[in-house]
């Protein structure tokens, strides 16, 4: 198994791309033009730079991040061989991409092995009892049955029916993206896409989030359950977790571009809109969740209109701090 | 805790009954440091740390002995403490581990059958307890499978090295009813070799050692405080390996490690070796079984290093395979037999 490396690994690796993150964000002003690929591209960098020297205090870091302008440009050292560093930095990308990142990336795409085969086997064959026997140790035992194994072995599932409940969740967010695609005509038309104007993101956001709502239409009648599940206090953090996954996601596959203060708005904003509509859709029994679809673009305008309303404050209160500054130095004050 | 009395009477008996025995209690328990292994799930070649070699280098506490001297004085150790066992158990843990057992029994369910269109959707399970000794585990699998499943087709073995600590188990079940007690049995055998058992009490009545545990049996394998005491854990692991049919479950409570709460860490280091061996000098009158006891938790693999070596006999386990009992003072480890190719 490579169990073991990996677990050895991620430790470290997360805490050298979490430094390189924070550094980034430190590091002031992003290019105008930058989008999610070219955040990732400068992360990796940093990172293998800051590695290879293992010498990765912050100061050596953000220096890296600021002088490199593409992969392998950080790699011409001292000794002038080139092609050693180059494989290093190959190797551990290859690494960094078993790991979950926090945000989309083209160039370390999260690791689809969320599963063993062998918990992939039980759950898949356990999902297909969902309808009937719901998020329960029941469907599990069932499917442990269909998949060839004994009524105890979904035991060896470490969250129990949540389990049930993360493979729903997971498998639904990575079938996302080939819907979607789908859905806008090609693979092209899905991810960042600076040329959107805002008013179109915001309907593609809406799109792809009823896309995701529907995935849950063939469960509904057991989300209830799942939700009460997913709020016990020990697997909060692994359902708030999905949700920032599956609001990151969506805002991706819209074509969202922004790399200010609003990337972090946006998500948020998105996951309490996302997760207020699927509580609605569980007592939707309208044809085709029609009402929820409604809750769903009422919700998206109150946040729109909501942030026109704070950037008009936040407008205003600028313009009044620099006049009141203004008039206090043309009274002689020193400021 | 009724059936005291009664189980103080039943001492003396095991204690002669173990002098004419005293050859079979050369054969098991203790632990051997693992610390260079390489992955191996190829099942057919045995590694040869895996082979129980009598000479083999190991250690008992904070000493090294070899692993036929390891297993004399282990036996030792659990012939002195059996009596009291149970009583020391709540004393060291403020009666936590009954806390852990529920919760270890909990977590495995047996009995639990889904609801299906059929007739009778149960199936039978069968569960070797092995160190079960004084059937604390035993207990509540019979509980939750007989009474909170209702499903009583599940039977249990009981499974000891130690017939002292058989004999504990044997006298306590005794207050369980009628139907539970039919669906126990008791064993006396090795771990690292369940081809050669006999229950309880063979020699006594004059049976012949039985054929032992047979190859893919076992739905469920459950070992709770015993595997630090093996001599080969890597031996046991791969007997555990064969004796589970596909699909069935290796269940491990033990001790382990709580390096990740550094503060809680050095509370809990400091009772357990100078509180332990003290109240085990008092209540049992007896120091150094004790001091063995916190040595042997002290040198027991952490979570991490397990849970790779059940890998290794060739498991699969589920998410990172362990699961941290209050702050990783005991873990429970389960991994699975997959289903043949």
């Amino acid at each position: 198994m490579m169990r073991p490396s990996l677990i050895s690994l991620r430790r470290p690796a997360r805490q050298i791309l979490f430094s390189s993150v924070s550094t980034i964000r430190a590091a002031a002003p992003v290019p105008t033009v930058a989008t999610h690929r070219s955040l990732s591209t400068s992360t990796s960098t940093s990172t293998s730079t800051s590695t290879s020297t293992s010498t990765s205090t912050s100061t050596s870091t953000s220096t890296s991040t600021s002088t490199s302008t593409g992969p392998g440009s950080g790699c011409i050292c001292a000794n002038g061989s080139r092609r050693p560093q180059v494989q290093q930095t190959q190797k551990l990308q290859q690494q960094q991409r078993q790991h979950r990142n926090a945000y989309h990336s083209y160039d370390h795409p999260s690791s689809s092995a969320a599963f063993t085969p062998v918990e992939e086997s039980i759950l898949s064959a356990a999902y297909q009892h969902v309808p009937s026997h719901g998020f329960t140790p029941s469907a599990l035992a069932a499917g442990a049955r269909d998949a060839g194994y004994l009524d105890i072995s979904p035991t060896i599932l470490p969250e129990g029916a949540f389990a049930l409940i993360r493979y729903h969740l997971v498998k639904q967010r990575e079938e996302l993206a080939a819907r979607v695609s789908e859905l806008f005509g090609g693979e092209g038309h899905v991810g960042a896409r600076p040329g959107l104007s805002e008013w179109e993101i915001r309907g593609r956001v809406e799109a792809v989030t009823w896309e995701r709502l529907s995935a849950n239409a063939q469960v509904i009648g057991r989300w209830q359950e799942a939700l009460a599940i997913m709020a016990q206090p020990s697997y909060v953090p692994l359902s708030l977790k999905e949700l920032a996954l599956l609001s990151d996601e969506i805002l991706f596959l819209a074509g969202d571009s922004s790399v200010d203060p609003s990337w972090y708005t946006k998500r948020a904003s998105l996951s309490t809109i996302y997760a207020a509509a699927e509580l609605f859709m569980t007592n939707d029994h309208s044809p085709e969740f029609m009402d929820t679809r409604a809750f769903l673009n009422r919700r998206l305008r109150e946040v729109s209109e909501v942030g026109g309303v704070f950037r008009n404050l936040r407008e205003w209160v600028g313009f009044t701090a620099t006049a009141g500054v203004n008039v206090l130095r043309s009274k002689g004050v020193k400021i | 805790m009724v059936a005291r009395p009664a189980l103080r009477r039943a001492i003396p008996s095991s204690r002669t009954l173990l002098h004419a025995e005293s050859r079979i209690l050369r054969s098991s328990f203790s632990t051997t440091l693992q610390s260079q292994q390489k992955p191996n799930n190829n099942n057919n070649s045995v590694p040869e740390y895996a082979i129980p070699d009598p000479a083999r280098p190991t250690h008992f506490g904070f000493e090294t002995v070899t692993e036929a001297e390891k297993r004399e004085r282990v036996a030792g150790v659990f012939t002195s403490v059996a009596e009291s066992y149970d009583r020391m158990n709540d004393l060291m843990s403020f009666g936590w581990h009954r806390v852990w057992k529920d919760h270890f029994v909990a977590s495995l369910n047996p009995g639990f059958s889904p609801l299906t269109s059929s007739s009778d959707p149960r199936a039978p399970q069968h569960i070797l307890d092995i160190a079960g000794g004084t059937g604390d585990i035993a207990f509540r699998m019979l509980h939750t499978a007989h009474i909170l499943n209702g499903n009583p087709d599940v039977r249990v073995t009981i499974s000891d090295i130690n017939p002292a600590m058989l004999s504990v188990g044997k006298q306590r079940s005794t207050s369980l009813p009628a139907s539970q007690q039919a669906a126990l049995s008791f064993l006396e055998a090795n771990a690292e070799d369940l081809t050669q058992t006999k229950p309880l009490g063979a020699n006594q009545v004059g049976y012949s050692p039985t054929t032992g545990v047979p190859d893919e049996s076992v739905d469920l394998y459950t070992v709770a405080f015993g595997i630090r005491n093996f001599s080969n854990i890597p031996a046991a692991l791969r007997e555990a390996y064969r004796v589970l049919k596909p699909g069935g479950v290796f269940a491990c409570l033990e001790f382990s490690k709580a390096d990740k709460h550094p503060l809680f860490n050095t509370i809990y280091k400091q009772w357990s070796f100078s509180a332990i061996p003290l109240i085990g000098q008092l209540v049992a009158g007896d120091r150094d079984s004790y001091q063995y006891l916190v040595e042997s938790i002290e040198r027991f693999p952490s979570q991490e290093d397990f849970r790779d070596m059940i890998v290794d006999a060739g498991f699969v386990v589920g998410g990172q395979g362990y699961e941290d009992l209050t702050g990783g003072v005991a873990a429970i480890h389960k991994g699975m037999k997959p289903r043949r190719k």
